[in-house]
């Protein structure tokens, strides 16, 4: 019964540890604009 | 100006056109070993051009001359022209060619000659972006430059030779060799290319950029490549290469520092390369034939032309170089 009890526990801490982990990530949001764009005549004279 | 084009490949039939469709060329030369090719391509050029057929006992007389011909045969032929006292562009982006040029330098030094080389797509474009990057910076600490696509034949020759070499890279003051086709690194190019594997490569960029650029910390060069191209890489081409490639693109990431701390420039443009690369040799001619060259002797673009000047009449030309973010 103990073991169990202890093994749900280990479960149940282990799916916090990686729910907290999934929503917080490690890089945070992707840039969402920027990109690309050809250099203006402003930036070449 | 009467300009000379040796080689009439697909970069050299580009920037002879570009060089017949600009006001101040009066004359374009045409040569190149294959006597129907020049035939072909001065009727297809018009009134400018002026096609001499083989075999040639002497050099091109010429105000400037571009080299165009498949790497491994320019170096003579610019060596004699640097001791006639002629401005000579060349094209080659192999390692061995573009070092035995850079030996030129002294002598096209002393005859106060310009002598610009790997002037093309890449190397050539990517120099002009990495001098363009740099002059919005203070200090230039690092510059990684990407390339993908193939112009014609010759190009696809060459891109499947660099993958078996040996990389060139500069690190803290000094050469470092790396096998070809290791140190994988996804690179974004500019749209449409999107991002693409990027590995060593037996290239030049950086024996024409450390020198262009005094105390440079680390250059490296990478070349996009798939993994068939690196898997038969040892082997001879499996098959003939195509006549001319798709698009291609450059990418030029130049770090160091400014005002505001630490910056990161990225530039970068998509053409195909036998048209961009055409595009900037010619362009080069033009630079060189009318004296607007920064300085005598042997060099990369980064180090010979007006970066700001130099892409914009290269965007008139329908080269247009862009910066990411």
């Amino acid at each position: 019964m103990t073991l169990i009890r202890r093994a749900l526990v280990a479960v149940g801490v282990a799916g916090g540890i990686a729910a907290v982990l999934r929503l917080r990530g490690s890089g945070g949001t992707p840039p969402q604009r920027g990109g690309w764009r050809e250099l203006s005549p402003d930036e070449l004279r | 100006m009467r300009v000379a084009v040796v080689g009439l490949g697909a970069v050299g039939t580009r920037a002879a056109r570009q060089l017949a469709s600009t006001d101040a060329v009066t004359e374009v030369v045409l040569r190149d070993e294959r006597s129907p090719r020049v035939t072909e391509v001065a009727s297809a050029l018009g009134a400018k051009a002026r096609p001499e057929l083989g075999p040639y006992p002497s050099v091109p007389e010429a105000d400037v001359v571009v080299i165009a011909t498949p790497a491994g045969t320019q170096v003579d032929l610019a060596r004699a022209l640097v001791g006639r006292g002629t401005p000579v562009v060349t094209t080659s982006d192999a390692i061995d060619d573009v070092s035995a040029l850079l030996d030129l330098g002294p002598e096209a030094d002393a005859r106060g000659v310009p002598l610009a080389i790997g002037a093309t797509f890449a190397p050539g474009l990517t120099c002009v972006l990495a001098r363009f990057a740099a002059d919005q910076l203070d200090t230039v600490d690092e510059i990684h430059v990407a390339r993908i696509g193939t112009g014609g034949p010759a190009c696809a020759r060459q891109h499947h030779d660099s993958l078996r070499g040996t990389a060139l890279d500069w690190r803290d003051g000094g050469w470092q060799r790396r096998p070809a086709g290791s140190g994988r690194e996804l690179n974004w190019f500019p749209d449409p290319i999107g991002a693409a594997d990027c590995y060593r490569a037996a290239l030049p960029d950086a024996l024409l950029l450390v020198p262009a650029f005094k105390g440079v910390g680390r250059v490296t060069a990478r070349l996009a490549a798939t993994r068939r191209d690196r898997l038969t890489a040892p082997l001879p081409m499996l098959r003939r290469p195509h006549p001319e490639a798709g698009l291609g693109a450059v990418r030029v990431e130049v770090r160091g520092r400014a005002d505001d701390g630490i910056r990161v420039e990225i530039l970068g443009a998509m053409d195909r390369p036998g048209v961009a690369g055409g595009a900037v040799a010619a362009l080069a001619a033009v630079e060189l034939g009318s004296g607007r060259a920064l300085r005598a002797g042997a060099g990369g673009l980064a180090e010979l032309v007006e970066a700001k000047s130099f892409l914009a009449e290269l965007g008139r030309r329908g080269v247009k170089a862009a910066r990411f973010g």
